[in-house]
């Protein structure tokens, strides 16, 4: 568990109030793992800042670790306000794995179909692999999604938390009905099995598996983040 | 002087982050001292405020951060890119407008007598 880990690797003492103050922070954060152990990391030397100073004015370490816990907020409130920076995390974490699954999953159904649409032209591409606009439809949206919570939020208008986890529910839905689509496809189409279907097929399958498993957490992280949209 | 809501500093904040990280590197309660000191203890926000609002300026590429071990801790500087030297050199030309124009409607007058 994260709130251990820190514990343990900063050497805290067991009866630190410091350490159990990141503790509780450490069990209400959600998101990714390694941004909230960079957060409660950040969060204790900044605690420890404050309780020095506290120390240096002449308090007691025990009522300047209070009054440094006193400042930064309970940790209710501090899980609370990064919230939506580790929603965005997540979002443009699982977006970042569905463009990588791209390229790794339809080189077998390239392979396998090999259109030559140099040849052919654009129209009998799109015959071949009729996904291809869905394909396009994924990308533009993790494309924009990417980029209005990134550098791209200078200038254009920023993608909040939830935006982002509709997004990220879209691009795994699309990826779901390509998968499908494609399966469906082969498997009608009457052509006798071969190590390329196969393995083109099981790339799908498990992207599917893996497409249901996001909607699920997405669904339930969105849902949370309206409550406290609405809390707020 | 009474601390201000953070509410009130909607919109202003990014500016304000750059500008207290203008003159050097800067850790995140650092920043915090660094406001509060700097306007005599107005703006003394929290640390949900501060350190979420840090982490987006450093998405959006304005400011950039290094890992440092500090007394046996691990310290996380931020500093401002060149991004963010021109858009804090931006947002003081729209203070600057914005600032003019508020005070001149605010500041007490007598307004001239309407017959």
């Amino acid at each position: 568990m994260a709130s251990d880990d820190l514990a343990t690797s900063t050497g805290t003492r067991p009866n630190d109030p410091l350490a159990a103050y990141l503790s509780d922070l450490a069990v209400q954060l959600p998101g990714p793992r390694h941004r909230r152990d960079a957060i409660l990391t950040e969060l204790r030397d900044g605690l420890e800042q404050a309780t020095q100073d506290r120390i240096a004015t002449g308090l007691p370490p025990s009522q300047a670790a209070a009054a440094a816990i006193n400042q930064f907020g309970s940790p209710h409130a501090v899980a609370d306000a990064f919230a939506g920076e580790l929603t965005t995390a997540y979002a443009r974490r699982t977006i970042a794995w569905f463009i990588a699954t791209g390229p790794l999953v339809g080189i077998w159904w390239l392979l396998l179909l090999h259109p030559s649409p140099w040849r052919t032209g654009l129209i009998a591409l799109v015959a071949a692999i009729p996904v291809i606009p869905l394909i396009i439809a994924a990308i533009a949206t993790a494309s924009g999604t990417l980029a209005t919570t990134g550098r791209l939020m200078r200038w254009l208008p920023e993608t909040g938390p939830r935006r982002a986890l509709s997004a990220t529910i879209t691009i795994a839905m699309l990826c779901m009905i390509i998968d499908l689509t494609m399966i469906t496809m082969i498997m009608v189409s009457g052509t006798p099995p071969r190590p390329l279907m196969i393995i083109a097929s099981a790339a799908s399958l498990t992207r599917i598996v893996c497409s249901i498993t996001t909607v699920r957490h997405t669904g339930l992280m969105r849902m949370v983040q309206i409550d406290h949209e609405v809390q707020r | 002087m009474l601390p201000m809501r953070p509410e009130l500093l909607k919109g202003h904040l990014d500016a304000l982050l750059l500008a207290v990280l203008e003159p050097g590197p800067q850790h995140g309660y650092a920043v915090i001292e660094s406001l509060r000191s700097g306007s005599d203890g107005a703006l003394d926000l929290p640390t949900g405020t501060v350190y979420p609002a840090l982490h987006r300026l450093e998405r959006a590429g304005l400011i950039a951060s290094d890992w440092q071990t500090v007394g046996g801790r691990r310290r996380r500087a931020y500093h401002l890119t060149q991004a963010g030297h021109i858009a804090l050199s931006e947002q003081r030309a729209l203070w600057d407008q914005f600032s003019t124009a508020v005070t001149a409607l605010l500041k007490r007058r007598t307004w001239p007598a309407t017959t």
